[in-house]
């Protein structure tokens, strides 16, 4: 059995970047190791469909390559902007999905649960992700119930406010609040998160 | 749309909860170059990019990186040297939309048309932030109105049930002093018949209290001591009955035989006073009992042969009786 490799995810060093832009295959190589758990993660969760996360994976880290030049640390950290990029390219992908009619809504075929994480330490983790994951986990597991619905369906399935709200069936002005409400105590409870330089 | 509720849109900005039009108007307003949106939203943003730490780890299969690996282009790719990159200002408006939403067409030099096309966005934007305004005033006007309705509509039925209650209440106040006026009346009318009843329970009493007494033995005993011949014994006390006395009276006409014994101590359990009536042997005449607080005692017995008798004893035996004296004498006396 293969011991698993750690990486820091939530560390990773601008330089490897800029390696990859100089066409340092061994940089990619290290980005990928360091990141593919967790956009795989995300990929997953917005997708519901594991073949689809591998392709969306594979279409992310091509334009990664591609388009690193792009890449400016002013505007936050590598990690930060891996998410972004994979999570706009699944919603991209989620909504092409439901204009062809199909079901929009996660499989989970795996049975693996997608939404908040147990807060068991993970193998493939460090401490350092470790620590952060739970400092999340807690801190969204601490809103209430509909703030924390209200987030995940717009992060998660890409659903505006009045669509959250025509499917929640609530007043638009709830839904907007909620969101304003949960955001606003996660930005309290993580603050410390960014500032120590973990993400942001 | 004033600056605050702009500002309320950032959240959701970040989150990526706004509407397109929506989304333009704030991505205008930030443009304009709002320092505190700006801080606001970069804080926002970082919430939203620590959102996927909270999810449970799952590891991409093993293969998908040997295929990207293959995928990629392996030509360099540096398209724009780093540290040209690097020489622009952090958070530069407009600069970290494409930071969030990466274009799929690759980026163009800075040039003319990338100047006009940067106008039209900003005219776009402007506009789209003029329709937001709009779109949002009339939407939240509607969405107030049909609240105010709601509400009114929630207070009338409210309203209608609480008079429903008032009124059901108000019956039965009325039934429950109607209840209640009956009851009192019952209740005189009981008092009236409980009167009634103890006069004639009073009146009962009285007749029996002078039944009875008509017909006490004591009239008898009060008559034998009016009677000339009747026939007299004292009882005197022993040793182990100081202070009480006794006196026994005959009647020869009824043959009747009365003992009147006072100050006698109380029997103990399981015994009994036996009179004897003594001329050869002891005969027995008749027991009686003492109890606790009891002074004297009136034992009548028929006695034929008293004439025979010469002494009368009093003792003290187990209960029922015994064929001749076992017990202590307490009261003796001779017939004179």
């Amino acid at each position: 059995m293969d011991t698993p490799t750690r990486h820091a995810t939530s560390s990773i060093d601008p330089a490897l970047l800029a390696s990859i832009v100089k066409g340092d295959q061994q940089a990619f190589s290290q980005l990928y190791d360091h990141s593919s758990t967790l956009l795989y993660t995300l990929a997953f969760r917005i997708l519901g469909n594991r073949d689809e996360a591998d392709e969306l994976l594979q279409d992310v880290y091509l334009e990664v390559w591609r388009k690193v030049a792009r890449y400016d640390i002013g505007r936050g950290t590598p990690i930060a902007w891996l998410i972004t990029l994979t999570r706009s390219r699944a919603i991209d992908r989620l909504r092409a999905r439901t204009v062809r009619g199909q079901q929009a809504t996660m499989q989970l075929d795996d049975g693996v649960s997608s939404r908040v994480a147990d807060l068991g330490p993970s193998p493939y983790e460090t401490q350092a992700d470790q620590e952060l994951r739970m400092a999340v986990g807690n801190a969204i597991t601490s809103l209430p119930p509909a703030q924390q619905q209200a987030i995940e369906l717009a992060y998660y399935e890409g659903l505006s406010h009045h669509e959250i709200a025509a499917r929640l069936n609530q007043p638009l002005g709830t839904v907007k609040t909620r969101i304003k409400l949960g955001m606003s105590k996660l930005r309290e409870s993580l603050r410390r998160c960014w500032e120590q330089g973990d993400i942001g | 749309m004033t600056h605050e509720e702009l500002e309320e849109a950032v959240p959701l900005y970040a989150a990526g909860a706004l509407d397109r039009t929506e989304r333009q108007a704030l991505e205008a307003h930030l443009l304009s170059g709002c320092q505190s949106c700006h801080s606001a939203l970069k804080e926002y943003q970082s919430v939203a990019s620590l959102l996927p730490f909270g999810l449970s780890p799952l590891q991409a299969p093993r293969a998908l990186k040997s295929k990207i690996m293959a995928a990629r282009n392996p030509d360099p790719l540096a398209v724009e040297s780093l540290s040209k990159e690097n020489t622009r200002p952090s958070l530069e408006p407009g600069e970290w939309m494409n930071h969030l939403f990466p274009p799929i067409a690759p980026a163009r030099s800075i040039s003319l048309p990338w100047a006009i096309g940067v106008a039209s966005v900003l005219i776009l934007s402007f506009a789209g932030y003029l329709a937001w305004i709009y779109t949002s005033r009339v939407t939240a006007d509607a969405s107030k109105i049909q609240q105010l309705e709601a509400t009114v509509q929630e207070q009338t039925t409210k309203m209608a049930m609480l008079k429903r209650d008032l009124n059901f209440k108000d019956r039965s106040l009325a039934d429950l002093q109607v209840d209640l006026q009956r009851k009192a009346n019952d209740a005189v009318e009981l008092r009236r018949q409980l009167m009634e009843q103890e006069v004639e329970l009073e009146t009962a009493r009285e007749q029996l209290t002078a039944a009875v007494r008509g017909k006490a033995p004591q009239d008898e005993f009060a008559a034998l001591l009016r009677r000339s011949d009747a026939k007299v014994v004292s009882l005197a006390a022993s040793d182990v009955a100081k202070g009480a006395s006794g006196v026994l009276l005959y009647n020869p006409v009824t043959q009747k035989l009365w003992l009147y014994s006072a100050n006698l101590p109380e029997c103990p359990n399981g015994t009994a006073y036996q009179l004897w009536a003594i001329d050869q042997k002891p005969v027995s005449v008749g027991t009686f009992h003492i109890d606790a607080g009891e002074m004297a005692h009136l034992l009548v017995k028929r006695m034929p042969q008293f004439e025979k008798v010469r002494k009368f004893a009093v003792s003290l035996e187990p209960a029922g009786g015994r064929p001749q004296p076992s017990g202590p004498i307490y009261l003796a006396g001779q017939r004179s």
